[in-house]
């Protein structure tokens, strides 16, 4: 009895475990997308301009010999539809593979849909599970297609390139990394705003411009890449890009400062414990002299002080007029203030205002602290 | 006690045993929910849910404890009897008891059901997206089936050496997910009300329905003392998982975000980066361990429930062996009975309901039975010594 259930359960086991899998798919026989890019078409309203960029494996040096060099490695097709699937399913239709989204790394929206709002754009893939919540979703000036379609010279494949510059500037402090999946999280946050990369291509080059700042789903301003920076430091503690300033009192002298460690502190007190709220951001930073241009005759104690003033000014400055664009230009809190007033004042402030109309208005200072460490191989 | 009606078997379970029994048949497919369903009432305070729902898990699972305490060797089927009538009145109290018995075992089975109905509908939206759902439920039942051939002790076993496996993804999963955390999401620490309190408890309460099936196995423990011991340390696990797991969720999207999304825990798994880039897509490596999970908490609910079966027609292993082929057909169709996603998620809710009842119902009837007999009895040695 007993061997004739297991012989009657191995016969089970071979049925159902020894099929393989329903749905299997190989590699190759699958199109794999690497970025996407989506714009508007002119003259027809509603419509949108999807472009894929698909690798070919063959033509990828190194995979098979000599198949490299000058031709293109990648495809790039163009499509129209009504929605993003539409559109998707009109290039499925000249395609003889099945598309593959999940390797997917690049989203490139052009700042005219941006600015006309994503929300449409942002639910496909939402839905859709091979989308991966780490890719990176981009802002380009003029055409987003572009960004597909410039040949790197130092590299094969454009959305390769692209990453690599995304990923090093993350790692260098100077490109925030930006994720779909944060982008979905800040959208869906009511305390604050999301942002994107936003940059820049020409035919044979890409260039990152700063960031994209939005405001529900809508586009409603960049910063460059200096208030850019700024900005990350303040929202990120990320050290940002270098500190150029030109020396007072000398003939075209600069002097530039590189940031290593950024302490940021928010501090929302309300003076005396009355009054009104007000934020306090208190940013350390730590770095050294990297460039002086001009010859400096005064001891280096003096010399020291009188950098990290002069830095200290230009950093001040610089955030106020971020301040002042976020708030009066964009009214948009990428800051991340209202998440933090929400967390630490929800009874006394968050309850009681509508951020989204009283972050226009909202007292915000800065204070930052310039702590210059080392003069580089120089004694001065 | 008397141990009359008892068969001569074996009482092996040893307290890991019976710990892994419980943690493993909690963790299963609410996991994949709890970050959403805990922080729909409770907003950033989401993760208070687990840690008062497990207070509840702990009562039930001691009452469920010490009734098994006075019956050693017993589960509740063949207690149930002893309890309603006496020794004296024994089929007096199987009438009497049949009704709580098909109670908790029509629990079981709708356990089964409807776990694994989520299991498949989350392997079909996220991973096998051209598979019939109807094929992946099979192949579960398959599974199950080839488990209730078997005697107890291999449940047992089973669950000893899955256990590992479910725990460790989850934790490495969670704490790799604090990297890009933002612990603003977690403030303000309570703004909501007490009664939505409650109700963001009950929400976890469900996610902890499972360890009735202790009311079965129980009954094997090798000591009679470590059954509560046990139950504590199952429970309280599983606490600690859910805990951190529905703090990443919360510290990692935000509570608004964590609505929109289906599968929040899937998502996490989606957007953690494990240090390393060995995997990177985590997400087909977790469901494939989770597939473990699911596995356990099916595989334990439709033991119990074909093993309750067997007690209450009082038949041996060849009866269980058929009627765990039998009842997969009605089961089969009862999993695919809801509609829509939509409809998963509100039966899953009544079921809820059902369970919650059940788990704290029925031992405390039990158990303030036993009491008020108990005072009779003394009463009645009383006034014959007097």
């Amino acid at each position: 009895m007993a061997k004739g259930w297991v012989r009657l359960a191995v016969l089970c086991v071979c049925v159902f475990l020894l099929t393989g899998c329903w749905d299997r798919r190989e590699l190759e026989e699958r199109t794999s997308v690497l970025a996407i890019a989506v714009d508007m078409v002119e003259g027809h309203e509603g419509l949108y301009r999807l472009t894929v960029q698909i690798p070919i494996p063959l033509k990828i040096a190194g995979s098979s010999g000599q198949g490299g060099g000058n031709a293109d490695a990648v495809k790039i097709m163009s499509v129209t539809g009504r929605t993003i699937l539409d559109a998707n399913n009109n290039l499925q239709i000249r395609l003889n593979q099945k598309l593959f989204l999940g390797h997917t790394r690049v989203l490139a929206v052009s700042e005219e849909v941006a600015r006309k709002g994503i929300r449409d754009i942002m639910d496909t893939f939402r839905r859709e599970p091979q989308i991966r919540r780490l890719l990176w979703p981009i802002v380009v000036k003029g055409e987003a297609a572009t960004l597909l379609r410039f040949k790197p010279q130092l590299g094969q494949i454009p959305v390769v390139f692209l990453m690599d510059l995304i990923e090093n500037g993350a790692k260098m402090g100077t490109i925030p990394d930006q994720t779909l999946g944060d982008y979905f999280s800040q959208t869906s946050n009511k305390a604050m705003q999301p942002f994107l990369n936003y940059v820049e291509a020409s035919t044979t080059e890409v260039r990152w411009r700063g960031v994209a700042v939005f405001s529900d789903h809508k586009m409603v301003g960049t910063l460059n890449a200096v208030q850019s920076w700024s900005f990350l430091q303040l929202r990120n503690e990320e050290r940002g890009g270098d500190v150029i300033i030109p020396l007072p009192g000398t003939n075209n002298g600069y002097v530039t400062f590189r940031p290593h460690f950024v302490k940021t502190r928010l501090d929302l007190k309300r003076r005396k414990n009355k009054g009104p709220h007000a934020a306090m951001f208190s940013c350390e930073l730590e770095g050294d002299i990297v460039e002086v241009t001009a010859v400096m005759k005064m001891p280096p104690e003096e010399f020291i002080r009188q950098m990290q003033r002069l830095i200290k000014k230009e950093m001040d400055k610089r955030a106020k007029k971020l301040f002042h664009q976020l708030q009066k230009e964009y009214n948009s809190d990428v800051l991340k203030l209202g998440l933090a007033l929400r967390a630490h004042h929800y009874r006394d402030y968050w309850q009681k205002h509508d951020w989204k109309k009283d972050f226009k208005n909202f007292p915000i200072d800065v204070d930052y602290t310039i702590k210059i460490r080392r003069l580089g191989m120089e004694m001065q | 006690m008397n141990r009359q009606g008892v068969s001569s078997r074996q009482q092996t379970f040893s307290m890991w045993q019976q710990t892994s029994l419980i943690t493993s048949t909690l963790i299963g497919v609410g996991i994949l929910t709890l970050p959403r369903t805990t922080s729909a009432v409770l907003y950033e305070a989401g993760w208070m849910s687990p840690v008062i729902g497990s207070v509840v898990a702990l009562l039930s699972i001691w009452m469920i404890a010490r009734l098994s305490q006075r019956f050693p060797g017993m589960t509740f089927v063949e207690y149930s009897a002893i309890v309603w009538g006496s020794p004296k009145y024994l089929r007096m109290g199987k009438w009497l008891s049949l009704p709580w018995i098909l109670a908790y075992l029509s629990c079981m089975y709708l356990a089964t059901g409807i776990v694994s109905r989520v299991f498949g509908e989350v392997v079909v939206t996220s991973v096998l997206l051209d598979t019939p759902l109807e094929v992946i439920i099979i192949t579960m039942f398959v599974l199950v089936f080839i488990l209730s051939l078997h005697d107890l002790d291999v449940v047992a076993r089973i669950n000893e050496l899955l256990l590992p496996l479910i725990l460790l993804p989850v934790l490495i999963i969670a704490l790799a997910s604090f990297q890009k955390a933002e612990w603003s999401n977690l403030l303000p620490l309570y703004r909501a009300s007490l009664p939505s309190l409650f109700k963001g408890a009950f929400e976890a309460i469900y996610a902890f329905s499972g360890y009735e099936i202790m009311l079965i196995f129980f009954a094997y423990a090798h000591e009679n003392e470590s059954k509560v011991r046990a139950g504590v340390y199952g429970i309280a696990i599983t606490m600690v998982i859910y805990t951190l797991i529905v703090v990443a969720g919360i510290a990692g999207f935000g509570y608004e975000e964590l609505q929109r999304v289906a599968w929040p825990t899937l998502e996490l798994v989606k957007t953690t980066k494990v240090p390393g880039l060995i995997l990177e897509r985590l997400e087909s490596a977790f469901l494939a361990v989770w597939v473990t999970a699911v596995f356990t908490t099916v595989a334990n609910a439709y033991y119990a429930f074909i093993y309750g079966l067997r007690q209450l027609f009082n038949r041996g292993i060849g009866f269980q062996r058929i009627i765990s082929a039998i009842m997969f057909v009605p089961l089969y169709f009862i999993t695919l009975w809801p509609q829509n996603v939509v409809d998963i998620f509100r039966f899953n809710f009544y079921f809820g309901v059902f369970s919650l009842v059940i788990n704290l119902g029925i031992p405390f009837l039990y158990l303030t039975l036993l009491f008020i007999r108990d005072l009779g009895r003394k009463q009645k040695e009383r006034n014959a010594d007097g």
